[in-house]
């Protein structure tokens, strides 16, 4: 599953980046890498972009960017 | 190159890390700024002596990484390499301590000695982040110190661990090492790398071969000067491919994860987190700013309230500045002899110049109000609410503002594309501003619909506005996919924290803004004014006394039924012959030849050889076409009531018609826009895009005109 598949509120860890080259690359700088935790904040209008909570900041990445991050959702009770 | 006596000093870290009030309280009022060779990104440097030693700090800008994506860190990472400064200060944001480490790693693979000022600990340590800089320094292999720019603490202890560090120069940064598979390539490349000598002296080998690794476009620009450069690109590309053969990811990727891999082990040592979680200012002030509902009608608001303060109360000092400039005209008039001399000042430089000039209160309101906005975090939550819709058209949710700005006057739009950080998206935006109907086209449109569409005159003005519009954001869709194209830019942007913006960093914005506009005014501008008074004015047109004689007599036979004063009639008079001889005087210029002989051109557009001229004068600034026509259809501009009379002598024009009126609006609003916007648009983004500009809009303007016009022609409409 990827981050776009997640709902607001929803929490995750981070598993990989698919996307290559410089989109790739920048999602993995703004601290995308595996073992990250974070959250989906809220989304706009229209469902795009998305807000996402990691490493204590906020960052916004359009769908098409979020399809890119593969993720494990995290219950609310912790547990993958 | 630097002496003992002075210390230069790189600062950097990421955006919002508090960099600027480190900068500005370490160097206090002793700062100038420049700009980069050829970019217009700010370069700003200061002073400040610490016990005897002079340092210069290089206020590098803001990035989260170092890899060849923006301007901005292509500009960081070239001027520690080319520029080698003695030291790096890396500012890192604790209550963002991940990302922020991850740009420290990368300043120490350069191989400059870095210090880290570990900033905003206070807020930290409020959301329950506590660092032990001792045991995260020692991990890392660089002192860190920590500091709260905005109260000014712990900079004294910066400086020292500056100094301490520099007594150890020649000892290098300890660096990370990013696993056998990756660091068996980097020995590989090295090795290849080395057999250049003057290569190797000029970029930190290590450093060179990571970047190719991570298949970073600017290294293998820069691998091109190697003496074996081919064979070097071509075992980066094999590595690169073993790389991602291994990891079944991209190398870039991948070399990223080592060092967040490297990141979270030192944070894991270093820093505690207690569960205290306060839900921040910010997170509160998000959930109403761009909640999914109010989120736009909030940034329609908030945008509605900067055009109406901007234009409204703009409007007064615009109003002072022009009663100013009217008087110094008339000062000239009054001072000098009539004459080439008169004219030119009056008319040319002071007309002209003066023009430019009182436009100044609008941007400094307009950007006293986006300063605001800017500095404060708004403006990426700007750029989140509309970037779906902008998206779609190829342009970027933060093309938005500059093109809003647009409508006021595309001077200022065009700087404010700046935020931009991706060269493609800015120039896309910066060519299409011209495109949103301007302040100064309104008077314009406004004089076409009153004398030809008085019962729609509203709706016709509107309707140039939303042609506008679509005509902008139709090109950006056309140009993405052709002369633009490129990898979609990604969206990937930080919402950072709300901050109070402080007057220093507002001041600071809005004086860059006004003296660029003030530079422009008093050289390129006036270069300009002078020019088009020149053709306007030169050559003279013959002196006919006796026609104007007969002429006098003609109008004075039409009054002699009046009923008028004597006196009234000779005041009459007068304004019929004045109004007369400037129309011959246009006509005999270069501009009115000009006009005639661009007629031909124009004349499939239903243009005359007056509207020829008028399009010309536009050039200077468009509201200047009132005023040209003013000229041409001998109507005094300086009676009361001007426009009435100047509707009446449009309207009984039998060569003019509300089709050419509404091709000539349509024309106006396309065309190439002013000489201020056009200096603008070369001083961002240069000449090659300058001439697509002029050639794009020009023919864009006459394709759409000619259809326009020949179809309503054959259709009969409006003719």
């Amino acid at each position: 599953m990827n981050i776009a598949d997640l709902k607001n509120g929803e929490t995750f860890t981070v598993c990989q980046v698919m996307i290559r080259g410089e989109v790739g690359k920048r999602l993995a700088d703004m601290g995308f890498t595996r073992g990250v935790a974070g959250t989906v904040i809220r989304s706009a209008l229209f469902g795009d972009p998305l807000q996402v909570n990691i490493l204590n900041y906020n960052v916004s990445l359009r769908k098409s960017e979020a399809r890119g991050v593969e993720v494990l959702s995290i219950d609310t009770q912790g547990t993958l | 190159m630097s002496t003992p006596q002075t210390l230069r000093i790189g600062l950097a870290g990421n955006p919002n890390c508090g960099k600027t009030t480190i900068f500005n309280a370490l160097t206090g009022s002793h700062q100038k700024v420049g700009n980069y060779a050829g970019v217009t990104v700010d370069k700003k440097e200061g002073h400040c002596a610490w016990k005897g030693i002079e340092c210069i700090i290089y206020d590098l800008p803001g990035t989260y990484s170092l890899t060849a994506y923006s301007i901005d860190e292509v500009i960081a990472r070239d001027f520690i390499i080319h520029e080698k400064p003695d030291i790096i200060i890396d500012v890192i944001d604790a209550t963002n301590i991940e990302r922020n480490l991850n740009l420290c790693l990368q300043f120490q693979e350069i191989g400059i000695p870095v210090v880290g000022a570990l900033n905003i600990v206070d807020q930290a340590e409020w959301m329950g982040i506590f660092v032990n800089e001792k045991i995260l320094g020692e991990l890392l292999g660089i002192p860190i110190v920590k500091t709260i720019g905005i109260k000014g603490k712990g900079l004294d202890a910066l400086l020292d661990a500056v100094f301490d560090r520099m007594k150890r120069a020649t000892t290098p940064d300890r660096f990370i090492t990013y696993g056998y598979e990756l660091e068996t390539e980097v020995n590989r490349l090295e090795g290849v790398i080395k057999k250049d000598p003057v290569f190797s002296s000029l970029y930190p080998v290590r450093w060179m071969c990571i970047k190719l690794l991570e298949n970073d476009k600017n290294a293998f620009e820069k691998i091109k000067t190697h003496l074996k450069g081919d064979r070097v690109k071509k075992e980066a590309e094999e590595s690169i491919a073993r790389i991602e053969g291994h990891f079944g990811r991209d190398a870039g990727v991948v070399v990223t994860e080592q060092r967040y891999a490297y990141v979270h082990g030192a944070v894991t040592e270093a820093v505690t987190r207690t569960d205290k979680k306060n839900k921040s200012l910010s997170e509160k002030i998000d959930t109403v700013l761009i909640n999914r509902i109010l989120g736009l009608p909030l940034f329609l608001l908030i945008l509605w309230c900067i055009f109406q303060i901007t234009f409204t109360v703009g409007q007064i000092p615009m109003q002072w500045l022009e009663v100013l400039f009217a008087a110094m005209a008339d000062g000239v008039h009054a001072w000098l002899p009539p004459g080439v001399l008169q004219s030119l000042l009056a008319d040319g430089i002071i007309g002209g110049v003066g023009g430019v000039l009182s436009f100044v209160p609008l941007i400094v309101i307009l950007f006293v109000l986006l300063s605001f906005l800017e500095d404060s975090g708004y403006m990426a939550r700007a750029a989140f609410i509309t970037d779906k819709y902008l998206h779609i058209f190829g342009l970027h949710g933060q093309s938005f503002l500059p093109m809003v700005i647009g409508f006021g006057c595309s001077v200022p739009a065009v700087m404010a594309a700046r935020t931009l950080k991706n060269p493609k998206d800015r120039i896309l935006t910066v060519i299409v501003i011209p495109l949103m109907s301007c302040g100064a086209k309104l008077p314009v449109h406004v004089l076409l619909a009153a004398a030809f569409f008085p019962k729609n005159a509203g709706n016709v003005v509107m309707s140039m506005y939303l042609i506008g519009v679509g005509l902008a954001l139709s090109s950006a869709f056309v140009f993405r996919r052709t002369v633009l194209r490129g990898e979609a830019t990604p969206f990937v942007m930080e919402l950072p924290p709300y901050r109070m913006p402080t007057v220093r960093g507002i001041g600071w914005h809005v004086w860059d803004k006004t003296s660029q506009y003030l530079k422009k005014a008093g050289t390129i501008l006036l270069a300009a004014s002078i020019l088009i008074w020149a053709i306007t004015t030169f050559p003279k047109p013959h002196d006919n006394p006796v026609r104007y004689q007969k002429e006098a007599m003609i109008f004075q036979s039409t009054l002699a039924t009046s009923g008028l004063s004597l006196t009234a009639q000779d005041s009459l008079i007068g304004h019929h012959i004045q109004t007369l001889k400037n129309s011959d005087a246009i006509s005999a210029s270069i501009a009115g030849r000009a006009g005639a002989v661009i007629e031909p051109v124009v004349r499939p557009l239903g243009f005359d050889w007056k509207l020829g001229v008028a399009v010309i004068t536009g050039f200077a600034a468009k509201e200047v076409v009132v005023a040209t026509l003013g000229v041409l259809y001998k109507v005094d501009n300086t009676a009361h009531g001007e426009n009435e009379t100047l509707r009446h002598a449009l309207r009984s024009d039998p060569s003019f018609s509300p089709l050419i009126a509404f091709v000539l609006m349509l024309f106006m609003l396309i065309v190439a826009p002013c000489f201020a916007a056009l200096s603008t648009i070369k001083a961002e983004i240069g000449w090659k895009w300058l001439w697509f500009e002029i050639v794009f809009t020009c023919s864009l303007a006459w394709g759409l005109c000619f259809l326009v016009y020949q179809t309503g022609k054959i259709l009969g409409i409006g003719a």
